[in-house]
């Protein structure tokens, strides 16, 4: 008898929980009211419905029974594809002719399924191993088709969409100010922490204390060392006017980036005394005994051999700076945090998505992107 | 690398010396509430139409934050409100504050003597703390003041409010049974965490747990598309809290018509007015930038052809 997949058994179970209990659709009379649910029979033809249930229980039974990754992988998307124009069209039914304050938003149980079918996706695309390149290629297919998706206006009516179509122009500007700030502090982070982690390295001594520090630095939460950089800079810019002149204030893009870059600094040195530490006494002896100097040993052996655990460490500090930005938002350093906190004040739960969701994209994209940086070094050591 | 990084910030240096403070562009900001977004792009609208170049900052903090950037001269001008002067010189029960034009002449001299900030012309419209009863048993009860609303109570009315702490427990709610002579119970206080307006106003919308009475702002938008009555603050307990915006005196000075352009603008404003330009920020979605333009156009302060 074949054997009841585990994993599928678990996301069937969570995603026909979630089509019993949540609705796929909700109706709002405004933005910050909360919303009716809407059932699917009520809004879209049967056929579409029948339709809509087929290709989840189709999905549901692959999950439970077919263990070949290509199936598995095929079905998921096609569940989510289904799902996503489902509740689109729904919008569209629900939404009259230019109506600007009625909203359609997708449901709690619109959110489970989707989460559960993405999760069959990646596990099967796990377990189909596909190279570096490749995984790279598949993430730039499904983020243009994603992207081509919602630039076709299909999508339009639905609520988050709405709140975009609002906020487009400040959308693309914040975008810049986010990426700007999380790049830019990994950029300065890793000119200062590679020396510093290769210093550490030779410098057994000093490496307590410098990782010791730094390690203080990760435990300030980041909204307080946010306020705490806040004083010293304004007095800086205050006492140097020249400073202030060059964006140098207490608060803004200045204190954001500052703290984004001491947050940088713990998981690159660490990786990088880790890696070097990892490359055998015998290879670096051996090095010296070919007549290399420290400095050509450095650069020609220990450096290359310890990469793949270095750039674990960007990857490590490019995440998790995608996701500190957001709190910038609240000193003036803007990004899409100002989305999240301004749709707090209002209680506009769409407005905070606007700005959460993208968030996401960039740090799982950016995570998948320097892994296969990783394994590529991995793969062809120098 | 020392002599680079040397040359670099000499460089940098005479970069930003070269642009003279005339043909700056003023830069608007405000903070993170709808409302102060809203106005400080209709000023930034105006001073274009104009024809003074302007920079767009809107929603950069809360207040702290961008009353720090107005200070530090990182921004130009925000709008602020009258009786947080209060909370800035360290004085608020000063009773002067209760007062529309006292609290605008006290907050303008003491700012502009500490701070070498202008506080430009007020607009009539007061967005402090007051209370908001349900249309139907604002109709049932025949509630138009708080003394009414005091009456009600008093009379054993059926009150549930919900707010925040801060307003349940330190001196707003306190201040208003002290002067109008009520007291609700705790069974009739309904503390709502994080105590955004928006989610008492929803809770008295939606009846949830019999609330019939929300905390507000007095030009909130939400009022209105709740369809709540906003309750007089008959005795003048409240500070007021009108919006005003401020700007360094330094860059009044390089560009005085400043002044002259805004003061219309505000004195346009009336509590209602805001209301019903804030539901379209908040309730509908519009930007903030969209609304102030409409209103600017339909009010003639910028002629249509001027507009985006």
């Amino acid at each position: 008898m074949q054997r009841i997949d585990r994993l599928g058994a678990l996301l069937s179970l969570v995603a026909a929980c979630a089509l019993a209990l949540a609705p796929l659709v909700v109706l709002k009379a405004n933005r910050i009211v909360p919303g009716q649910p809407q059932a699917l029979l009520d809004v879209l033809p049967a056929w579409t419905v029948l339709l809509l249930y087929g290709v989840l229980a189709t999905a549901a039974t692959v999950a439970l029974r077919v263990q070949a990754p290509r199936v598995r992988l095929v079905v998921a998307l096609t569940g989510m594809i289904t799902l996503a124009l489902a509740v689109a069209t729904a919008a569209n039914d629900l939404t009259p002719e230019g109506n600007r304050v009625l909203r359609v938003a997708p449901g709690a149980g619109f959110w489970i399924v989707m989460i559960a079918l993405g999760l069959l996706a990646t596990d099967a695309l796990t377990r189909l191993k596909p190279g570096p390149l490749l995984r790279v290629v598949i993430l730039v297919v499904v983020l243009a088709a994603l992207l081509a998706a919602l630039g076709s206006g299909f999508f339009d009516d639905l609520s988050i969409m709405r709140e975009y179509a609002v906020n487009a122009t400040r959308f693309a500007r914040e975008a810049r100010q986010h990426l700007m700030l999380a790049l830019g502090s990994l950029a300065a982070a890793v000119m200062v922490a590679l020396p510093l982690g290769v210093f550490c390295h030779r410098q057994p001594r000093l490496k307590a204390a410098v990782l010791g520090t730094l390690n203080f630095v990760q435990t300030i939460p980041s909204i307080a060392l946010f306020g705490i950089l806040m004083a010293p800079l304004a007095a800086l810019a205050a006492a140097w006017p020249a400073l202030a002149s060059i964006g140098v204030s207490g608060i803004g893009t200045a204190p954001a980036a500052i703290a984004l870059f001491l947050y940088s600094l713990l998981p690159i040195v660490g990786n990088t005394v880790v890696g070097l530490a990892r490359v055998s006494p015998a290879t670096v002896d051996a090095a010296h005994g070919m007549g290399l100097t420290d400095w050509q040993t450095l650069r020609q052996v220990e450096l290359p051999l310890a990469l793949p655990t270095i750039l674990t460490g960007i990857r490590i500090v490019l995440v998790q700076n995608i996701g500190l930005v957001t709190i910038a938002a609240l000193i003036g350093g803007g990004g899409f945090g100002t989305f999240v906190f301004q749709g707090i004040g209002q209680t506009a739960i769409d407005l905070v998505l606007l700005g959460a969701i993208p968030v996401v994209v960039l740090a799982f994209s950016a995570s998948v992107v320097l892994d296969a940086i990783a394994d590529l070094t991995r793969r062809v050591p120098r | 690398m020392a002599r680079f990084f040397q040359a670099l910030v000499l460089a940098i240096l005479l970069l930003a010396n070269t642009t003279t403070p005339a043909s700056q562009p003023v830069v608007v900001s405000s903070k993170l509430s709808s409302e102060s977004a809203m106005i400080g792009q209709m000023i930034r609208l105006l001073l274009e139409a104009h024809g003074i170049p302007t920079v767009d900052r809107m929603a950069i903090g809360a207040t702290p934050i961008v009353r720090k950037a107005l200070l530090s001269g990182e921004i130009d001008l925000y709008v602020e409100y009258t009786g947080n002067a209060g909370f800035f010189f360290n004085r608020p029960d000063d009773p002067a504050w209760k007062d529309l034009q006292r609290g605008y002449d006290l907050g303008a001299r003491l700012d502009l003597e500490a701070n070498r900030i202008v506080w430009l012309a007020p607009a009539a419209a007061s967005n402090s703390w007051a209370l908001a009863v349900r249309r139907d048993v604002a109709k049932q009860n025949r509630l138009a003041t708080m003394s009414d609303f005091a009456r009600w109570v008093r009379e054993g009315g059926e009150v549930i409010l919900a707010c925040s702490a801060e307003f349940a427990n330190a001196g707003t709610l306190k201040s208003l049974e002290k002067t109008y002579a009520f007291h609700l119970e705790p069974r009739q206080k309904i503390v709502l965490a994080g105590g955004e307006t928006a989610a008492t106003i929803g809770a008295a919308a939606a009846r949830t747990n019999g609330i019939n009475t929300a905390m507000v702002y007095g030009t909130d938008g939400g009022i209105v598309a709740a369809d709540l009555v906003l309750l007089e603050d008959d005795k003048h307990d409240q500070p007021v809290y009108a919006p005003v915006p401020i700007v360094r005196e330094a860059v009044l000075k390089a560009r005085p018509e400043i002044a002259g352009i805004v003061r219309p603008l505000m004195e346009s404003f009336t509590r209602e007015s805001l209301q019903a330009l804030n539901a379209r920020v908040q309730i509908d979605g519009e930007s903030s930038e969209a609304v102030a333009g409409d209103y600017l156009r339909a009010t003639g302060f910028i002629r249509p052809a001027a507009g985006r």
